[in-house]
């Protein structure tokens, strides 16, 4: 997991949000939003600027006063209709802009709100909850790696302690990332926002399609197969919540339902690896005959053989999801690990800091570095590994 | 209270003495506000540049540059419009107004433009050639030329790698689905990864990957129409006829009217000198797409083989006509030529095959050439 992503998760934590409003009523939402944003946008400069022309300026002016009260009393199709006489006689118009927006999304007419939120957010570059609302805009139009993007940046600037939308924003970058097949992102964030007390039913599909390693969004999941994802959910949120019974019990299910699926037996296993060893690598191994390409079956099998001190087993394993996927982190860390236990420490080190390249953030990744350093005698190195580490254990905005 | 009065008087009317700063000052503030990231500032000046100046054309380009960097592409048209009227390098703006055009949704002078691009021999930065071939890509796919389609994509995965976006247009190409992947189904989610994933593994090579992912793909879409059509794809690509042979018949039974499978089918029936069923097979995917380059081509090959030259010759020319950048027809036609003693004809017909194989410049046409089966001596 990179920076952005520790920061996701705990951002998602610490911002105590209730469940993803992912149906809930956006008018509510934007209503709410709305007010906050705009009363400090009024005090701006640019809101106080007159057209030198005497007659523009009143025609301005009582366009727009006339769309402020249309929008009020909730004549909002006068109120669209106005902004955007408004917004014709004064294009940078900032509140113009947000405000009709807002509208058109609310009418679901999501096209020409992302392309008003574009202009909007080009003049007002540091307001997050303008990005995030391009980001759902452009959710809605299907231009998913833009929405991403515009959602993550509305994260990283936060959202005006908006509680309602942080948590939209949260569930859709869950769902992006794993779209795009970020699994381990997504996981980290979704388990962040259960941590944070929200209630779990609407984060079930999300969570089961990121545990089963399925890059879909929970509107694509096919009919056939959405009691394998739900299954899949239930029992990643039985086992966040310490209930390995219930976990147990729906994942040994999941897997008798749906016995030849990818991912079924990688999902199982993971959790029979802490409570039951030889039975989570037992399906593992089940894993690898019907994903025969699968890299984290291969990694999990490695790192419960290096545990096991079989090197001879965990080498090739990590040799292979290396071969596989030769930017993965995870597989350099292994590789690492393994290498360090059979005294390879030259070998070890590459492979490490290999590793920190690609995941710099990753803590065992620095502590495997440090002490495969340590053993080498680089102790600068291992002290500059140290601090790292302490760096990285401190709050996102301590660092 | 006089000298008040016189200054509040010179300052009122020192606004209307005061000069309008020349073009040449708001070109340098505009490019100095560009470099400082002042965007809107920038943008505004570089308007109100070309406003003074309409002939700037390094003004419009910059405009254009910065108001397509916000995503704001229906803005970004007219400056691009406007700096291909006048520049005397204008290539690389069609590029990115064929990109403006795609995300206004004007596919088709979307398409126009790539392509004027890529006669211009697609100039351009590294990231212009990844996303604007990316993005023609897809329209020749929404346009159903899904092979010119999955040949651009796969020298893609061979230059980049995978992505999740490389993925998805591949399985919409592979799948033959005449969408973008703004508008496709839902439903269809799972079955474009699925067969996008497979197609790009094949394309690096790696079939182990390719396998393990179509075969998902068989088993639970293996009912949806262009499925076994796309498997038999991949067992073609990797020479194992017999298998792609059962795949374009389980096609034919799910979609009897399957004139890509219905061609394949031909071709195979051709080279393995099975004449009479591969003519009929050619001839009804030619009756059902009249306009199917590849049909007039496979029914050329068969007829000549059968020494029909003359009827060979016209369904080749044909196929010329409809494809004429075909190196393979081009050689095809050539032999029909021979047989028919049309030496001139023939000579010429070489000559076309062997400057087409030559003159492919984008990489993915490089790639496609390498890629497309070419003719043996014995054709």
């Amino acid at each position: 997991m990179g920076a952005a992503e520790n920061d996701e998760a705990e951002a998602a934590g610490t911002i105590g949000v209730m469940v993803p409003a992912v149906t809930l009523p956006f008018l509510l939402l934007l209503l709410g939003l709305s007010g906050a944003v705009l009363a400090s946008q009024r005090a701006g400069p640019a809101a106080a600027k007159i057209p030198s022309t005497p007659g523009k300026a009143a025609t301005f002016n009582q366009v727009s006063e006339a769309a402020d009260r249309a929008r009020t009393e909730n004549r909002d199709d006068d109120a669209i209709r106005l902004y955007q006489q408004a917004l014709h006689l004064r294009p940078a118009w900032k509140e113009g802009l947000w405000y009709l927006s807002t509208l058109l999304y609310e009418k679901e007419r999501y096209p020409a709100a992302r392309d008003l939120l574009r202009r909007f957010v080009s003049h007002e570059q540091g307001a997050g909850p303008a990005w995030a609302m391009l980001g759902l805009s452009e959710f809605q139009t299907r231009e998913y790696t833009r929405s991403l993007d515009h959602l993550l940046r509305a994260m990283a600037l936060g959202m005006d302690n908006r509680k309602d939308l942080a948590q939209s924003v949260f569930y859709f970058v869950a769902v992006l990332r794993t779209r795009f097949e970020q699994f381990d992102e997504s996981m980290s964030l979704l388990m962040a926002m259960v941590k944070s007390g929200q209630p779990s039913d609407l984060l079930i599909e999300p969570i089961g399609l990121a545990a089963l390693r399925r890059p879909l969004l929970p509107s694509e999941v096919p009919p056939n197969r959405r009691d394998m994802i739900h299954l899949a959910g239930q029992g990643a949120l039985a086992l966040e919540a310490q209930d390995r019974e219930g976990a147990d019990r729906l994942l040994s299910k999941m897997v008798a339902a749906y016995p030849d699926e990818p991912g079924v037996h990688f999902l199982y296993g993971a959790f029979l690896l802490d409570v039951r060893p030889t039975e989570g690598m037992a399906e593992m191994q089940r894993e690898m005959e019907i994903s025969p390409s699968s890299v984290p079956a291969r990694l999990r099998l490695a790192e419960e053989y290096l545990k096991q001190s079989n090197l001879d087993q965990a080498l090739p394993l990590a040799d292979q999801a290396l071969r596989l996927e030769p930017h993965r982190a995870t597989a350099h860390m292994i590789m690492g690990e393994v290498l360090v236990a059979k005294d390879s420490l030259e070998g070890a080190i590459r492979e490490l800091e290999t590793a920190e390249q690609e995941a710099p953030q990753t803590v065992r990744i620095r502590w495997d570095l440090l002490r495969a350093y340590a053993a080498a005698g680089r102790s600068g190195d291992a002290q500059r590994e140290k601090e790292e580490i302490a760096k990285l254990n401190r709050p996102a905005a301590e660092r | 209270m006089v000298a008040v009065i016189s200054l509040l008087a010179l300052l009122f009317l020192s606004n209307p003495s005061s000069p309008q700063p020349s073009f040449e000052q708001i070109a340098k503030q505009a490019d100095a506000a560009r470099v400082a990231d002042r965007m809107e500032d920038a943008i505004e000046l570089y308007s109100e540049g070309v406003g003074l100046r309409p002939s700037w054309s390094e003004g419009w380009w910059w405009l254009a540059s910065l108001l397509y960097d916000q995503d704001r592409f229906s803005e970004a048209q007219p400056p691009l419009q406007r700096f291909i009227a006048i520049a005397s390098k204008p290539a690389p703006a069609y590029a990115f107004l064929g990109l403006c055009e795609y995300e206004t949704r004007d596919y088709e002078h979307a398409l126009q433009h790539f392509q004027e691009w890529g006669r211009r021999g697609s100039p351009g930065t590294d990231e212009l050639l990844d996303v604007a071939g990316f993005h023609w890509a897809l329209l020749l796919t929404r346009r159903g030329q899904f092979v010119e389609a999955l040949s651009m994509l796969a020298a893609k995965a061979q230059k980049r790698g995978d992505s999740p976006a490389l993925t998805e247009a591949m399985g919409l190409a592979s799948l033959r689905l005449r969408n973008l992947p703004e508008d496709y189904l839902p439903e269809k989610r799972e079955s474009v990864w699925l067969a996008g994933k497979a197609a790009f593994y094949a394309s690096v090579e790696d079939d182990l990957r390719a396998d393990e992912y179509a075969a998902e793909l068989l088993i639970h879409h293996g009912h949806e129409p262009n499925v076994h059509y796309f498997r038999g794809s991949l067992f073609s690509f990797q020479k194992d006829h017999d298998a792609a042979v059962k795949q374009y018949q389980q096609e034919l039974q799910i979609s009897p009217e399957h004139t890509a499978a219905m061609i394949e089918l031909a071709l195979f029936d051709v080279e393995d000198h099975r004449f009479t069923e591969g003519l009929a097979l050619a001839q009804h995917a030619v009756t059902l797409d009249p306009r199917n380059a590849r049909a007039h081509y496979v029914l050329g090959r068969g007829l000549l083989a059968l020494g029909r030259a003359q009827e060979s010759a016209r369904q080749l020319e044909i196929a010329r006509q409809l494809a004429p950048a075909s190196a393979m027809i081009r050689f095809a036609l050539a032999r029909s030529y021979r047989t028919l003693g049309r030496s001139e004809d023939a000579a010429r017909e070489l000559a076309a095959f062997g400057s087409l194989k030559e003159s492919a410049s984008a990489p993915w046409e490089r790639q496609k050439t390498t890629k497309q089966k070419q003719p043996g001596p014995s054709e």
